[in-house]
């Protein structure tokens, strides 16, 4: 058994008309032993940045200390918030210092970034373990469900959603795809950031 | 040479395996293999049926290579490796309760699953393990306690059911079947459980769980348990347990079926989905009727 | 000992006068202060810095002599001073400048780039057994955040915004003439002409594109920015900083 299944968890991330979504199981698990139906693997990195842990429960913890870390000291040196992509870059490269020893998490991003007219405009991401990035224009998944996930979100995705139909689509996405995971599950939530706010829900699921 | 092959082939395992594709070949002639249809009566005659054997040196560990778990947890021969199964002797019977859930590696490849085979209105088996090897076996044995029947005029027992299924897999041992299976019912001794896995050990009691949520159901059983429990509240915790090893263990759940074998033999008394349980009462919120740690009860201050 | 060049305390680097003073560091500016001339203005488009370039013998290859260097793609730098101890801070800041680029994906801003210098230079200032750079530097770069700005860094480690400033021998007369010259709406055009001019004051010899080195900073237009950051099929970021060919500066001095 893969030391990335050990605690289960699965994130997923979408596109849409001038939002995104991230979303999550709230399984933390011990192999086949079910633990906490309340374990947040997804962190808010600013205002409108979100990113999700799928991974290692310990190294959720550690790796979300270490970039919060290095977060806070490039808003201070900079004296500005950091950029989705400037940050999907930090996250890469912070991973691959690890390239031999690596944190046993796979990335999850989303976020809307600045364009040089002033606008916003969603951005997602996803890496390996060890930093290899994924930058796409549709979704990105990860976890123990990740399989399944691509499934669902191949067939439910389509472009130009307006945040609620978003947030339908990858809540349906989520909780279709990690019923069949026997690791992912006991709940979830989900965070759909638009231009002015970032609307978060909790999933009622199965608890099975 | 192999003592399965030397027991079970007429000759050596090549010279069966090319004598079963030359049958094949021929169809209006019938291999060994098909008891199940009219043309097994050659099989049961000779006591037991044969099967084809991996035209290797070694078929055993051959067969170990590409079914075993523990050499490889995503071969997906047996599927049927995550479960939660019990039976309990009761006042009223037995209580048969299984999950529905199929899991191979992580993946739920189904939340439908049988897992109680119906071997004839009398007896229960349950299905922990190879899910092939177990029905296959079960069935197998469904015959032949009809066929007791038909030489006796009376029933099999229980008991004698449960030995005959545990001689036949102790017969494989080493050959990689993977049973664990609670034979149930009523006989002229009453109400009756006998546990049999497929490493040939057989055990009559009261109360049995098997697979991965057992620990889980155990827990439920043992603390609901009664000898007197009413029809109904035996049904009940056997309900319950099954709940709590699916909200626990990942890879039991989905859905509930329930049995009640009495002295008219067994019925269906009907499949719960334990998503549907959860929400009506019992789930961790209904119990904890708003009280838990989320939101505390108010401290009282003393004086 | 007391006297006039600071004694006893002139020699160690890391021990304050009585007066309260690292006498090195105002000896690094000394140095600095009988450098050639360099100035930088920051206009409404873009920066320009400028420096002169003079050689002690009319035998020497000047072709291969860079005063204004280029560090990334969006900033560069002129100093007055030490000529080798501007090499060894270029390659530090280049270094620097990739470092960055490896962790975040871009280039760093000018105000970072220029804060990671200042630190270098500082840490010259506090070390045992090194002197302090014998340099002034003018940082010239454009970014996302702040766009187009013009820093000066000292020996000491310590670093200014200037919407104008002149470094080096005639930095005095420099400054005031920019003083006079520099208005808020000054155009990269003008600026470009009131460098040459501000040279010009102080100039011994003939001002040709041989002895005058020019770099500026061009301000992405929306379009070209909404295109993004990377440049054509490349895939390397499109710089805003650029040195000008010696026929340009002819050019400009012709006109």
């Amino acid at each position: 058994m893969s030391i990335m299944d050990h605690n289960g968890g699965s994130v997923i991330a979408m596109v849409g008309k001038d939002c995104v979504a991230i979303a999550s199981d709230l399984r933390l698990g011990n192999q086949a032993l079910g633990i906490s139906s309340n374990f947040q693997r997804i962190f808010p990195v600013t205002d409108r940045i979100y990113l999700g842990l799928p991974g290692l429960a310990t190294d959720v913890a550690t790796l979300h200390e270490r970039l919060r870390f290095r977060l806070n000291m490039y808003t201070i040196k900079e004296e500005r918030e950091i950029e989705p992509e400037t940050f999907a870059h930090l996250v890469s490269s912070t991973l691959y210092e690890h390239r031999f020893g690596p944190y046993f998490i796979e990335p999850v991003m989303a976020g809307m970034s600045k364009t040089p007219s002033g606008g916003l405009k969603p951005f997602i991401a996803a890496t390996d373990l060890i930093g290899c990035l994924n930058f796409a224009k549709d979704f990105v998944v990860a976890g123990t469900a990740s399989s399944k996930l691509y499934g669902v979100a191949e067939g439910l995705w389509e472009p130009d959603l307006e945040p609620e139909d978003l947030f339908e689509t990858i809540s349906q996405t989520l909780m279709n795809a990690v019923d069949r995971d026997a690791f992912s599950g006991w709940g979830g939530i989900v965070h759909v950031i638009t231009k002015d706010k970032v609307i978060t829900r909790t999933l009622k699921a199965r608890m099975d | 040479m192999n003592s399965f092959v030397e027991r079970y082939s007429t000759t050596s395992a090549t010279g069966q395996l090319r004598r079963a594709q030359r049958l094949a070949d021929e169809e209006d002639e019938f291999s060994d293999a098909a008891w199940g249809s009219s043309a097994g009566f050659g099989n049961i005659v000779k006591g037991s049926p044969s099967f084809m054997v991996p035209n290797t040196p070694d078929p055993t560990s051959f067969l170990r290579l590409h079914t075993d778990d523990h050499a490889d947890p995503s071969c997906r021969i047996k599927i049927q490796h995550g479960t939660t199964t019990l039976a309990f002797r009761f006042q009223g019977g037995v209580i048969v309760a299984v999950d529905s859930r199929a899991t191979a590696g992580s993946y739920i490849a189904s939340g439908t699953v049988k897992k109680v085979i119906e071997i004839n209105p009398y007896l229960l088996g349950t299905m922990a393990g190879g899910a092939a090897d177990c029905q296959y076996w079960e069935t197998y044995l469904g015959m032949h306690c009809r066929l007791h029947e038909l030489r006796n005029r009376e029933r099999i027992s229980v008991s004698a059911a449960s030995k005959y299924l545990s001689n036949l897999v102790y017969s494989y041992k080493g050959m990689g079947l993977s049973m664990g299976t609670m034979v149930c019912g009523w006989d002229k001794t009453g109400p009756a459980v006998f546990y049999v896995d497929s490493d040939g050990t057989r055990l009559k009691g009261d109360i049995f769980s098997v697979g991965s949520g057992s620990t889980f159901a155990y827990g439920v059983l043992d603390q609901g348990y009664r000898w007197d429990l009413t029809d109904e509240e035996a049904q009940e915790l056997g309900r319950r347990s099954i709940y709590a090893a699916g909200h626990r263990d990942a890879y039991s759940g989905n859905t509930c079926n329930l049995y009640h074998v009495k002295e008219d033999g067994w019925k269906f008394i009907g499949n719960y989905d334990l998503a549907q349980l959860h929400n009506q009462g019992y789930g961790y919120e209904h119990r904890v009727e708003g009280r838990s740690s989320a939101n505390p009860p108010e401290v009282v201050a003393t004086a | 000992m007391a006297s006039a060049d600071g004694g006893a305390y002139s020699y160690s680097l890391t021990v304050f006068s009585p007066s309260g003073k690292l006498v090195q560091i105002e000896h690094a500016l000394a140095a600095v202060a009988q450098g050639t001339t360099s100035l930088g203005i920051k206009a409404t488009n873009g920066i320009v810095i400028a420096t002169e370039k003079k050689t002690s013998s009319i035998l020497i290859d000047d072709s291969v002599i860079e005063k204004v260097a280029t560090i990334c793609p969006n900033i560069g730098i002129v100093y007055s001073g030490m000529g080798p101890d501007f090499r060894i801070l270029v390659t530090k800041a280049r270094k620097s400048a990739q470092a960055y680029w490896k962790i975040y994906g871009e280039y760093p801003p000018t105000r970072v780039l220029t804060q990671e210098i200042a630190t270098v230079m500082q840490q010259a200032t506090q070390s045992g057994g090194v002197r302090p750079y014998g340099v002034s530097l003018l940082v010239a770069g454009w970014d996302n955040h702040r766009g187009p700005s013009l820093y000066q860094v000292d020996p000491s480690g310590s670093f200014w915004a200037w919407k104008a400033s002149a470094i080096g021998k005639n930095m005095i007369n420099a400054k005031t003439f920019l003083e006079k010259r520099y208005n808020d709406d000054i155009s990269l055009e003008d600026a470009i002409h009131t460098a040459l001019l501000t040279l010009k004051e102080g100039f011994e010899g003939q001002m040709t594109e041989k002895t005058i080195e020019i770099g500026i900073v061009t301000v992405p237009t929306p379009a070209e920015l909404e295109e993004g950051k990377i440049g054509g099929e490349t895939g390397r970021p499109r710089p805003t900083f650029r040195k000008l060919s010696e026929e340009e500066v002819r050019d400009y001095l012709a006109l």
